[in-house]
């Protein structure tokens, strides 16, 4: 017999108890003279306070038990086991469940995250390009349409890619240095990146860029990781979510940064364009990046893509010595892009 | 008739009725554990942490004559989690997409319209996400085998909250500390503990003072600015150059901004605290009168405190931010007045079960 406390859960007044098992159950009598049974199956332990230790049961809300640690063997088998980081944990313990959970994570988020790579493929793209309609629509009629520069733009694309022909690529008069490619073959490139490029071969290697990005699907794959699985994680997830999320888009984001790097090279290869004027280009950019610090007009660019110096030795390093190339674009046709922001349509 | 059903909160040798007897040597095993499973279940455990987290806290927590209890299972708080994110995630969704696609096409007064609406409704759930959080709260904090709760599903506060604000907005801000206290009042009212309702009667008079001062701020620190701007220039200009005194004047404005948001953050950390005080000190319950300790100078130290314990541990201190929050709101509320245990009775307000599903789509902390 054991003596301890009772809340009942319908008063706050607090009873004095003696507890003794009785068959597979435990008789419960108060100061009263009042008697109860209580079935092991029904108690669940609360909490240690000091040498008490604290049961419920899982039928009435409120119901608490006291009693000492010291409880002699018989009533003591008949209490349930303490828990302590809930219930499937503390069954198989910690160690286990950190290791269990590392692992089944891991898996997750590597299925996960590498699912978008060979699922892109198989979006067809005209599922895409409406996608990206009516995402991206026609950023408000901002589109450069100057005489003369659509048609230098297209015959630039169409020297670095086959298919360029299905793209959609355009001047958006938005002032910032920068280039994108969206959802269903659409890439912009906004007004100053025009405006600060010194010859048309310095476009060429960015345009081939965001071509690659389109080509290799890197949009699609992107969207379905963001939106798809980065999304859940980082929603179920919280803010553990969100900051792995970040971590591992940003790492893809890397490696497609490259890869379209090293497409864009080889597509100014094929076409005969120097990657020098491109390395230039990067190495202006990151006079500013220095001068800087990142801060300051035109720097949008560094923001969402690698930085300069990086990029500038790979195009550097790509040009081959004592090579003739050719220029990307005539005098006119450069003028013309040049000048698509500030031109009247033909 | 048992003697002990008459207790007394007065003030007693220890001091207050509530004591936090935490360590938090106790605290650290529980903080790190909670870590680690949240890292290896990519955040799914985080609903686990905080009910093993709260645990503690409210065992730490006495009044009068026992420790509070929380019941609340991280289960439910998952479940009051993936109700919230079924019903709001969509619509967030949708109407995010659909304001992104109406801007780039040019569409601003439709988007506008929308966007306005959006928000005007993430504020009218802001407010429901708060009543809700407080009555699931105190709907799982047992004491002597009691709990808390409410009836009412918060609905019709988060217009009150919103209207209120409106009209707080309207008078440029002049209305807000009376929003601040009738919705205080409008929230605690609305909840009981055991058979008996929290009375909440707070007005706002003797608040305005302090919340005046708010306004004097940026006059003060535009004036702080131009004369540290002014002294600046100066000091540059004894190098000769005016890229000098341009460089002194840059420095000192940058130096009098950093004054000047010390200085708004202080003012209305003082605000708080008096709204704080005068708030609590107006709500009862059970015939037991609360009363808060805290002033400017004492939440000052807890968040500066907070600050400097996240800094010095690189960050390991993050895990001690709601233990020292709790700790401080237990150590500074008082309570005066006699509990009639005979009377206080189970309640018979519903358990809800959405949890703080809401209020954790709006990051809410632990009060």
């Amino acid at each position: 017999m054991v003596e301890g406390w009772l809340y009942d859960g319908r008063s706050a007044v607090r009873r004095s108890v003696t507890v003794a098992a009785a068959g597979s159950s435990l008789r419960v009598e108060n100061d009263g003279g009042d008697s109860f049974e209580v079935f092991p199956a029904d108690l669940v332990h609360i909490e240690s306070r000091g040498d008490i230790e604290v049961y419920g049961r899982s039928d009435i809300p409120g119901w608490r038990l006291g009693l000492p640690n010291t409880a002699g063997q018989e009533v003591a088998a008949r209490l349930p086991a303490r828990q302590v980081y809930g219930g499937f944990i503390d069954r198989i313990g910690l160690p286990k469940a950190l290791a269990a959970g590392a692992l089944v994570s891991a898996l997750i988020l590597f299925v996960g995250y590498s699912s978008p790579a060979w699922l892109a493929p198989l979006v067809p793209m005209h599922v895409e390009k409406k996608i990206g309609n009516a995402l991206v629509g026609d950023f408000g009629g901002e589109y450069c349409v100057g005489a003369g520069g659509q048609e230098a733009l297209n015959k630039l694309a169409a020297r670095l890619s086959p298919r360029a022909g299905e793209l959609n690529i355009r001047v958006v008069n938005i002032k910032m240095v920068n280039a994108a490619a969206l959802p269903g073959g659409n890439i912009v490139i906004f007004r100053e990146l025009i405006s600060e490029a010194d010859g048309p071969d310095e476009v060429a290697g960015v345009l081939g860029h965001e071509i690659a990005h389109v080509e290799e699907r890197h949009v699609t794959e992107g969207m379905i990781r963001h939106l798809g699985f980065g999304m859940i994680v980082a929603l179920f997830g919280g803010s553990t979510g969100a900051n792995a999320d970040m971590l591992l888009a940003a790492g893809y984001s890397r490696g497609a940064e490259r890869e379209a790097d090293e497409r864009a090279i080889e597509a100014l290869k094929r076409a005969n364009i120097s990657p020098a004027a491109t390395a230039k280009f990067f190495e202006r950019l990151g006079e500013h990046e220095e001068k800087l610090g990142r801060i300051g007009d035109g720097l949008e660019y560094l923001s969402t893509h690698p930085m300069s110096q990086s990029r500038e030795k790979l195009f550097k390093d790509a040009e081959v010595k004592g090579a003739t190339y050719q220029p990307s674009l005539s005098r006119d046709e450069w003028e013309a892009l040049f000048s698509i922001c500030h031109n009247k349509p033909a | 008739m048992n003697d002990m059903s008459e207790i007394s909160g007065a003030r007693d040798a220890s001091g207050s009725a509530f004591t936090f007897t935490g360590q938090w040597r106790e605290f650290l095993p529980i903080a790190l554990t909670n870590l680690a499973l949240t890292i290896v279940t990519l955040g799914i455990y985080r609903f686990w942490a905080k009910a093993r987290e709260r645990r503690y806290l409210w065992s730490r927590t006495r009044f009068i004559d026992d420790t509070l209890e929380w019941t609340g299972t991280g289960k439910e708080m998952f479940f009051g989690f993936l109700i919230v994110m079924a019903v709001v995630v969509p619509a967030l969704l949708v109407l995010n997409f659909g304001l992104e696609a109406l801007i780039l096409r040019g569409e601003f007064l439709a988007a506008g319209v929308i966007g306005f609406a959006l928000y005007a409704g993430l504020f009218y759930l802001y407010h429901v996400a708060r009543f809700r959080a407080l009555r699931y709260q105190l709907s799982r904090t047992f004491w002597h085998g009691i709990r808390g709760g409410s009836d009412n599903p918060g609905w019709a506060y988060g217009l009150s909250g919103v209207w209120r604000f409106a009209v707080g907005f309207v008078t440029l801000g002049l209305l807000i500390p009376w929003a601040m206290t009738r919705l205080w009042n409008e929230r605690w009212g609305s909840m009981s503990f055991g058979p008996h309702p929290f009375h909440a009667e707070a007005s706002s008079e003797g608040l305005m003072g302090r919340w005046l001062l708010i306004y004097l701020a940026p006059v003060l620190g535009v004036i702080l600015m131009g004369a540290l701007g002014f002294a600046g220039a100066a000091a540059g200009s004894v190098s000769g150059s005016e890229d000098g005194m341009a460089m002194g004047a840059v420095a000192a404005i940058f130096f009098g901004a950093i004054l000047f948001y010390v200085l708004l953050l202080i003012l209305s950390l003082s605000f708080y605290a008096l709204f704080y005080r005068h708030v609590v000190d107006a709500t009862s319950v059970a015939g037991v009168d609360l009363r808060f300790t805290a002033r400017t100078k004492d939440w000052l130290k807890l968040i500066l405190g907070n600050i400097a314990l996240v800094v010095v541990t690189l960050g390991v201190g993050l895990l001690f931010i709601s233990y020292r929050n709790w700790s401080f709101l237990v150590c500074h509320m008082e309570a005066a007045g006699v509990v009639d245990l005979d009377v206080l009775t189970q309640t018979t307000t519903r358990a809800p079960t959405d949890a703080e599903g809401l209020a954790d789509a709006f990051d809410f902390g632990a009060i």
